[in-house]
């Protein structure tokens, strides 16, 4: 088992390598386009389920069915469909964010505090002016918990999307350490993973997740 | 009584900002027998039963009665958020269907729009009109003004005091001017001294703009000390059990040995209220007694310590 100070040695050597570079470099453009992609489907598909009673009906069970396998489990139907690509990947991160921000959107859209509503319809609100003004505004703080569950599974996704594809990415490149039994590597990767994981947690959304509970008075 | 008030009310017409669209004689707000019931357990409860009143345009009337009896779901369908059962709400003769912006209500707990400034909060309803942005701006910046939060006009709800959050529940109610304000205990949660300070300020505005003002509490100096008339609500099921007429000018004083002779007696009428609802809830009977705390015959007081 290697020391800490051999891993870190071997993080800051892997960061003079263009391959390794390459590889960060392109497992974050993954990410970015999958977790806007995640972003926008899970709101509009959240908002759609929360304002249309039918479609709830209809497809409410799918989304929570989706939410429910694990990212990993995408891999191999992206793999048939796209091949072993990058669009395999975002497929992945795609299916396996975006049921937890339908989920959150859904339901912060139908839990709007009775009295909001009330106050706002005494007030002349109705269709789809109380809709955006004030039952999208109320759904926030619920759509933002489910944005930062969904940076945590997308980020899974992209792991184990670029595990099992041969996509230059850092988890290809687990898999290249761990055959060549390079232990040392192979934990400095892994560290370099929660490190990623944690601070785009910790520093963007925990942040927004607490300024937007203050604003919203539940802190 | 009539003729006292009528008197006041005619005063009070005179000095509202705009001229009455009604004539006197016809009431503004009538209720006519509703009947509202819930289900519950299985069961159905019935909250309101038999409610008959008429209100007279500008009048101020308080609806008095102990938590429970049903005194926010008769606001609630006055406001047309709620539907009755069985009779009918008209204002100025027309049936009440839905909500209307003539009719706003200011709840218990503000329910201002916590993504709004205070200044956003008052525009809300003029927005939703469709009020040109510079028309609505300057008018919710003046109510802002008038209940005294010009330096809080780019403060957001979280920022605020809860007697500020209703002075801005007020602004912005004021902002739809309607002609009816429904009040459901809204300063029910605050301390004794911002509840006086709100009360003489509701007052004023009250008398400056001749709006009518029906105002739900449990409070009888509350009721006493704002309304017009009272009406008392008995508990399960919610019926108007008396009318009082508060025959005194504003302000009143709280030392008014007239005033607090009425309080006395609206008090013991209420008592006998306050106990059904106690023993509704604790399934024992109660009976309120001087310097007695309520206990259960078969009690163990400090059994679980």
């Amino acid at each position: 088992m290697p020391g800490a100070w051999t891993i870190a040695q071997r993080l800051v050597e892997d960061f003079h390598q263009t391959a390794f570079v390459h590889a960060l470099g392109g497992s974050l453009r993954r990410m970015a386009i999958g977790y806007v992609l995640v972003t926008a489907i899970g709101i509009v598909g959240g908002m759609a389920l929360g304002r249309f009673k039918l479609l709830d009906e209809v497809l409410g069970g799918v989304a929570v069915s989706i939410h429910a396998i694990p990212g990993a489990a995408w891999v191999p139907l992206a793999i048939l469909w796209f091949g072993a690509t990058e669009r395999a990947v975002i497929f992945t991160i795609l299916l396996g964010a975006t049921g937890i921000v339908i989920v959150h959107t859904d339901s912060g859209i139908k839990e709007v505090a009775p009295n909001i509503l009330r106050a706002a319809k005494t007030m002349g609100a109705k269709g789809i002016n109380l809709f955006w003004h004030v039952i999208v505004p109320a759904a926030i703080p619920r759509i933002v918990d489910g944005l930062r569950l969904a940076w945590a599974f997308g980020w899974r996704a992209l792991m184990a999307g670029e595990l099992l594809t041969s996509v230059a990415g850092l988890g290809q490149m687990l898999n290249t350490v761990a055959k060549a039994r390079q232990l040392d590597q192979l934990l400095a990767l892994m560290l370099l993973f929660a490190f990623i994981g944690a601070s785009v947690d910790g520093l963007i959304f925990k942040r927004l997740e607490q300024s937007v509970r203050t604003r919203w008075g539940l802190a | 009584m009539t003729q006292a008030l009528t008197e006041q009310e005619r005063r009070k017409i005179a000095e509202a900002t705009k001229p009455a669209s009604s004539t006197e004689a016809e009431p503004h707000v009538v209720v006519e027998s509703l009947y509202k019931s819930f289900a519950h357990n299985g069961g159905r409860v019935e909250v309101l039963q038999e409610i008959n009143l008429s209100i007279r345009q500008g009048e101020f009337v308080c609806l008095l009665g102990p938590s429970g009896c049903g005194k926010s779901t008769l606001i609630n369908i006055i406001a047309g958020l709620d539907a009755p059962d069985r009779g009918r709400v008209l204002i100025h003769g027309q049936p009440v269907t839905r909500p209307g912006v003539d009719r706003v209500v200011v709840f218990q707990d503000a329910s201002l729009f916590p993504w709004l400034t205070v200044l956003g909060n008052v525009e809300f309803g003029p927005k939703m009109q469709g009020i040109a942005s510079g028309e609505r701006r300057a008018k919710a910046l003046e109510l802002i003004k008038l209940v005294h939060l010009s330096k809080f006009a780019n403060a957001y709800p979280y920022q605020l005091s809860g007697g500020m959050k209703q002075r801005v529940a007020i602004a912005r109610a004021l902002a739809m001017d309607p002609e009816i304000l429904l009040m459901d205990e809204p300063f029910g949660a605050l301390d004794a001294q911002t509840r006086g300070m709100l009360q003489r300020e509701l007052l004023e505005i009250w008398q400056a703009t001749g709006k009518t003002v029906v105002f739900v509490t449990h409070n009888v100096r509350e009721a006493t000390g704002l309304g017009e008339r009272v009406f008392e609500i008995s508990a399960r099921p919610g019926r108007i059990k008396h009318a009082y007429a508060v025959d005194l000018p504003q302000p009143r004083s709280n030392s008014d040995p007239r005033l607090l002779s009425l309080q006395q007696k609206i008090l013991g009428s209420l008592g006998e209220e306050i106990a059904k609802v106690m023993q509704d809830e604790t399934g024992l009977p109660y009976e309120p007694q001087e310097g007695r705390v309520a206990a259960a015959p078969d009690r163990a007081l400090g059994m679980h310590i």
